[in-house]
Parts: C-alpha cells; structure tokens; sequence
C-alpha cells in the first residue's frame, strides 16, 4: 500500500525536480544587469591608451577634407556653443556629456567609417576615446592638437623663415593651399593673379635683327 | 533491476557535474584591476572637471605627488617631492599597491607630467579603477638649459576664432583687390610688319 503510493509521488519526482530549477533559473533574468566591470580589460585599456597610433594629424584631416573622403566621420565632442561657432566642414557635434547616448551610439560604434574626434586641444577627445575604447568600439581616431592646431597649421600656417629646409617650405605652400580651400584668403592671391600678366606685358619683342642682305648686285658692267 | 541501472546513472551524473562544478571554482582566478565604476559614471564624474588642479593650488592641499612621465625625463628633473610611476607600469602589483595605501589613507594624488594630455590616459585608467582620490595638476613641462620649467596650461582653450580669422582675411584681401581691378590691360602686341624694302639698285648701267 506505502509502496503503490511511494511509486505514485515518485513517478513524478523529476518533472518536479526539473520545475524547480527552471523557476530558479528564471530569477537570474530579473537580476539587474551587472555592468560595473563592462567592457575590455583594463590591462588591455592601459595598452591601447598608451600608444599614439589614435593621433591623426591636422595635414590627413586637410587633405581627407579636401578629397571629400567618404569613409571618415568627423565628430566635434565639444559643447553645442562652441560647434556652432566654428567647426570642421561636415563635422557632427556629439557633445562629450552625450557621448554615451542612445540615439548617438550609432555614430561611434559601427564601423563602416573611421570615425575623427576633435575638441579645442585633444584633451575632451581623448577622453572621448578612452571611454569608447574601454566599451571596445572600433576605428576611432583623435585629430591631434584639436581645432587650436588645425588653426595653427593649416587656417593660419607659419612662414617658414628664409633658413629652413625646403620641405618646411613644400608643406608651408600645401598648407596655405589647404587654409584657401577652407576659406582663407590671401593678399598675395590677388597678387599671384597679376604676376603672369605682369610678365606678359614686359614680353620682349624681338625684333629681329635684320641682316643685311648682301645686295645682289645687279646689273654691273 | 531496471531501477537500479537508473540510480546509478543519475548518481555517476551527478558525481561528474559536481566535479566540474568544483574544478570551476579551483582555477577561477579573479581578474586583477576590476573596474569599479561604468563607463556612464565615469563620464558624469570627468564632465564636472574638478579633478583639475592649478600649480598655484598646490600647497593648500596635503598630497603625494606622482610623475607619470618615464624614468629617464624623471631623473633629468622633476618637482619636489615627487614619486615617479610611469604610465606603462601604472598597472602592475607594486604600484597598484602603493595606489591602494594611498586611498586608503585618503591622501589626494596629484598626477603630472610633460603636458595634462599625457597625464589624462593614467589618471582616467585608475579613476575607473575606482581611485577616486586623484587629481591632475594642469602645469607644462620643459627644459631649459637642463633645467625643468613648470608652467601653468589651460586646456580645452580656444587660440582663436577661426571665423574672424578667415573674414578678417578676406577682408585684408578685398582692400588689395581694388586696384587690381585698375590694371591697364596688357598692351597688345604690335608685331611690325616688314615692309619690304626695294631693292635699292645698285650699279647699273
């Protein structure tokens, strides 16, 4: 009798064994999401951080511009007051307090483009890198020196003085080409124009000096 | 006969899940460096940036400094009283040691090194690290005559208004352009005809 009932309850022992564990594992889903240690490691985080390869210069970003590179992104992390005073050409503005948005998160974690951050210096961009990169995202870059050294370099390129090696001189002149392109012009542009029509006016023309020609002598006695 | 194969294979199940259960837990080994803070905590904390400190600051809080810069530059010369952990190294069981006595003393750590740029990689590694007691001393360092300039830095500041910049020299070159305009056109150019002298004759009879 003790048995057939024993044999009964027992019948079902691992169904409900199973029930059991199914309902507890249920619990972990209602467990907040632990995200303090989110991200790569930070042994990791140390090696990318101390390697300069992130810097792009302000000449690449120039000439990216100036080709019309489809495949860079340039983000402005500097605030919105800022941005709309002066920018690069098709920059997007990410303030660095909004960085880890949602609705910003498709810029800087795809990679389709290499994505460019710059700031005033590059210390908000750096920043900006940093915490993408603990979060692993891909293909970031910072303009190195920030707005101040693209103003320094290609907007305003220093002379280089009558001393220096020729290539200081080869970049000043692509520089100075690139500060046009952005909308910077120079007086000796004006300049420039009228020198080839300047030299033109002072063309010699050269009369050709006439040999004389031995007469032919004609006729004689 | 039935039942007892069962039992003894749920029994050999068990046995084996436990085991694995248990090498688990014997070679976890936890990470070293956990991170203690998210990134989005982090970045509340690294917009308010109070972490900054002027050189001129410097004596009114009691604090331990620390050069980031490498051995080499540190021994060429450095601020007083400093203590030299590189950037590489930051990481590593001693100075993570130093690190921990330092918080737990809660004596403030004032990072520096050439520029606050190269100072910022460590000290937002360490803040994540959950070492809240550090800050960044915004000074620039160079040398001059093998001696070791210290100077106050701003950063994230403007140079310049590149829009000004850029009218003012459109402006600079409108003022030239007028008298471009003025220029006499090229004078044409006369190619002389030759005439063709006659002969003079010559002789003759």
């Amino acid at each position: 009798m003790v048995n057939r009932k024993f044999a009964k309850v027992s019948k079902f022992r691992y169904l409900a064994l199973a029930t059991i564990l199914v309902i507890i594992s249920g619990g972990l889903v209602l467990l907040p999401k632990y995200q303090k240690h989110e991200g790569i490691k930070s042994n990791e985080l140390l090696s990318r951080v101390i390697s300069p390869e992130r810097y792009i210069s302000t000449d690449e970003v120039a000439s990216i511009l100036i080709n019309q590179d489809p495949s860079y992104l340039l983000i402005d992390v500097r605030d919105q007051e800022s941005y709309q005073k002066y920018s690069l050409p098709n920059a997007i503005n990410i303030p660095l307090k909004n960085l880890l948005d949602e609705n910003f998160e498709g810029y800087v974690n795809q990679d389709e483009y290499d994505v460019v951050l710059f700031s005033n210096d590059h210390f908000t961009a750096d920043q900006a890198w940093i915490l993408c990169n603990r979060l692993d995202y891909k293909n970031l870059r910072v303009l190195e020196g920030g707005i101040n050294n693209w103003f320094n370099t290609i907007i305003n390129p220093p002379k280089p003085t009558e001393n220096m090696a020729s290539i200081d001189f080869e970049l000043y002149s692509t520089r100075k080409a690139a500060s046009m392109f952005f909308g910077v012009v120079y007086p000796e542009q004006t300049i420039k124009q009228q020198a080839p029509v300047k030299k033109a006016a002072p063309k010699k023309i050269v009369v050709p000096v006439k040999k004389k020609k031995k007469m032919p002598t004609e006729g004689g006695c | 006969m039935k039942e007892l194969e069962k039992t003894k294979r749920i029994s050999i199940a068990s046995v084996l899940f436990i085991l694995v259960i248990l090498v688990g837990l014997l070679t976890y080994k936890r990470p070293k460096n956990l991170y203690s803070l998210n990134t989005q905590n982090t970045l509340e904390n690294i917009i308010t940036n109070d972490y900054l400190i002027p050189l001129n600051n410097l004596a009114e809080v009691e604090h331990v400094l620390i050069d980031v810069r490498s051995q080499f530059e540190f021994e060429k010369g450095h601020l007083e009283n400093a203590m030299n952990i590189s950037t590489p190294d930051i990481l590593s069981e001693e100075n993570i040691n130093i690190f921990n006595k330092l918080k737990n003393d809660h004596t403030t750590v004032i990072l520096y090194g050439t520029n606050p740029d190269e100072v910022l990689a460590p000290y937002m590694l360490l803040y994540q690290l959950g070492y809240s007691n550090l800050k960044i001393l915004m000074v620039q360092n160079s040398y001059s005559q093998n001696k070791l300039l210290t100077k106050n830095v701003d950063i994230e500041k403007p140079v310049g208004d590149v829009n000004a910049f850029i009218n003012e020299s459109i402006k600079k070159a409108k003022v030239k352009q007028a008298p471009k305009a003025k220029t006499p056109p090229p004078p044409k150019k006369v190619i002389p005809k030759k005439k063709k002298k006659k002969m003079p004759t010559e002789g003759g009879c």
